[in-house]
């Protein structure tokens, strides 16, 4: 059975329509909610908990509806949210066990799950700091830590890497992908940024203008099979476009883009073609690759 | 065989029974209890809880020892009833429930705790009665406590009611009587306080409204001799009367002007009031995430 079904989802605010119609399904594993900034994903992480009803359509989550058996699904549920404005004055032990316990937990229980919560998200030592008093990424792993200390089937992550550095951001990523599979715990992870998404998620949903454009395993949506041959080349405008001349002199469809130079069609006379013309122009090979489609290309395919 | 034992097993699964609801909003009210009294938090945020509580006691322990000190019928002519109490620790009641309030609600609105907190099983009406149970609950330490302390010592000074019926009776009137002071505070002060989302502004809206409304009515009835119902808008002249009436003492007004019936009719209607307006506020509000 699926965690999350959505099906003719709508959500409106007055005249403003957030949702028109959308349609997914949530499978176990890591699943990311992608769209641009505004597309609804706010939207949808909020109807998931019960904050909001839905106007028509369907919404199930673990099997029930989160409006009408908001407390049963949210007892399940783990969630961080977007913002960093936790309480700058609570110690991050005591802000973790207070959620804990709010999730059903028995005081003494929740009081050593909230320090291996803690110590999991890498904060063991520094639980009893104020929250006021820690950085963007310190506050991002409290979120994660007061998520996962109810030991929920699902956690909603909004945007969990936003203000971190690359390597807080890696760091991140590395601890979600950790936890659900350590722990098999289910992860709704909502970003709108593509690498991060394709980096640790086995399913997405992308969302745009409040309509479904694409939902299904990453590897579905991507399609594994190369589509091409992509060249990068240590060469100048002009040479980069010589060699394509070459190419589609053998009837190739080739497009260029500053030093790189795509071919479609998979065969691999294609990689000897390529080679041929940049040894005919005495231009040096960066990388020469089969290209697959990423997750940028769905969405931008999708988006239209 | 070894004796070996695994003390920290780290992060693993639970399969324990969970609370629900009624776990989640004790967890609240306990929490905000806590919070608003500074602990577990650095000690500025100690200093105006401890100094409001402790003000409302000791005029207690000001008259107890007195009674203890000076024989004989002082007590009976000087000391102030436990209705008449309240008029010395009103400020007291004034200031926590200006202080409290604001300080449990506002901030989860300005650091989105909300948000947190109705992702938990918590509804917009369960928070909502938590946090109110919590404002009621700090309130009777200043409205249940210092009275109750002076029936204690009063008691073991042999100067108190006499027998188990009557010390039961006096009890239970002293119960009541602090539940209405903290029933309308807490309403009124959590009506305010929805209100807005700064807890400076909502506190000194309710520091204002409660005296505003008893200097205006009373002006209004004694000095422009308009009808004496008017002081059924007196916010913390209403309860006080109550609670004179509870123990079956003439009161401010005097049943004449307004009787008793008229006063529960205004109290209750004040609390629903609030209530609505609290409801109203939150059942808007848009919490996103």
């Amino acid at each position: 059975m699926a965690l999350v079904t959505a099906q003719g989802l709508v959500k409106r605010y007055g005249s403003f329509i957030a949702l028109n119609g959308v349609d997914f399904e949530i499978e176990h594993g890591i699943t990311g909610l992608l769209g641009a900034n505004g597309a609804g994903k706010t939207t949808v992480l909020g109807m998931i908990i019960g904050l909001h009803p839905v106007d028509a359509g369907t919404l199930t989550v673990l099997g029930k509806d989160p409006w009408s058996d908001g407390h049963e699904v949210r007892e399940r549920l783990g969630y961080a949210p977007e913002h960093h404005t936790l309480p700058p004055d609570v110690q991050a032990v005591d802000f973790v066990r207070h959620v804990a316990e709010l999730h059903g937990l028995p005081g003494t229980e929740a009081n050593t799950r909230a320090s291996d919560a803690m110590w999991l998200v890498g904060l063991g030592e520094e639980r009893f700091r104020p929250m006021g008093t820690m950085s963007t990424g310190q506050r991002q792993r409290v979120k994660l830590a007061q998520a996962i200390a109810h030991d929920p089937t699902l956690i909603l992550l909004d945007e969990p890497t936003d203000g971190l550095d690359p390597l807080q951001r890696d760091a991140m990523l590395d601890l979600i992908k950790g936890v659900s599979a350590n722990f098999a715990i289910d992860v709704i992870l909502s970003s709108h940024l593509l690498d991060e998404v394709e980096a640790i998620c086995d399913s997405v949903v992308i969302i745009g203008e409040g309509v479904t454009l694409a939902s299904g395993p990453l590897d579905e949506l991507r399609n594994t099979d190369a589509i091409g041959v992509d060249l990068e080349l240590d060469a100048e405008p002009a040479q980069v476009e010589s060699v394509a001349s070459l190419l589609r002199a053998h009837g190739l469809t080739v497009t260029t883009s500053q030093r790189r130079v795509v071919v479609e069609g998979v065969d691999d006379s294609v990689f000897d073609l390529a080679r041929d013309a940049c040894v005919a122009n005495d231009i040096g090979i960066i990388r020469l690759h089969r290209r697959r489609l990423s997750l940028e290309d769905v969405f931008l395919d999708r988006l239209g | 065989m070894t004796d070996a034992q695994i003390f920290d097993r780290g992060y693993r699964k639970y399969d324990g029974e969970r609370t629900g609801p009624g776990g989640a909003i004790r967890t609240l009210v306990k929490h905000s209890v806590r919070h608003a009294l500074g602990l577990r938090r650095s000690a500025k945020h100690k200093v105006i809880p401890v100094l409001i509580i402790v003000s409302a006691y000791l005029p207690a322990v000001g008259f107890i020892a007195t009674a203890a000190l000076i024989p004989g019928d002082f007590e009976e002519e000087f000391l102030p009833t436990y209705a008449g109490y309240y008029g010395f620790v009103i400020a007291a009641i004034y200031l926590l429930a200006g202080f409290v309030a604001p300080q449990l609600l506002c901030n989860d609105r300005r650091t989105g705790m909300l948000g947190v907190y109705l992702a938990s099983p918590l509804s917009r009406p369960t928070y909502l009665v938590g946090k109110a149970i919590g404002v009621f609950v700090l309130l009777l330490a200043v409205t249940f406590g210092p009275p109750l302390l002076m029936l204690i010592a009063f008691s073991l000074q042999d100067s108190g009611p006499s027998g188990p019926v009557e010390w039961m009776e006096v009890f239970a009137k002293i119960l009541a009587g602090s539940s209405v002071m903290g029933l309308m505070f807490t309403s009124i002060a959590l009506a305010i306080a929805a209100t807005t989302d700064r807890v400076v502004v909502a506190t000194a809206t309710v520091l204002a409204v409660l005296p505003a409304s008893a200097i205006a009515t009373d002006s209004l009835v004694r000095d422009a001799e308009l009808s004496p119902h008017l002081r059924l808008a007196n916010l913390p002249n209403l309860p006080r009367e109550l609670i004179f009436r509870i123990h079956g003492e003439s009161g401010l007004w005097g049943p004449e002007a307004n009787p008793t019936w008229s006063l529960w009719l205004a109290f209750f209607a004040w609390v629903a009031a609030s209530v609505a307006v609290v409801w109203l506020m939150y059942r808007r509000l848009l919490v996103r995430r």
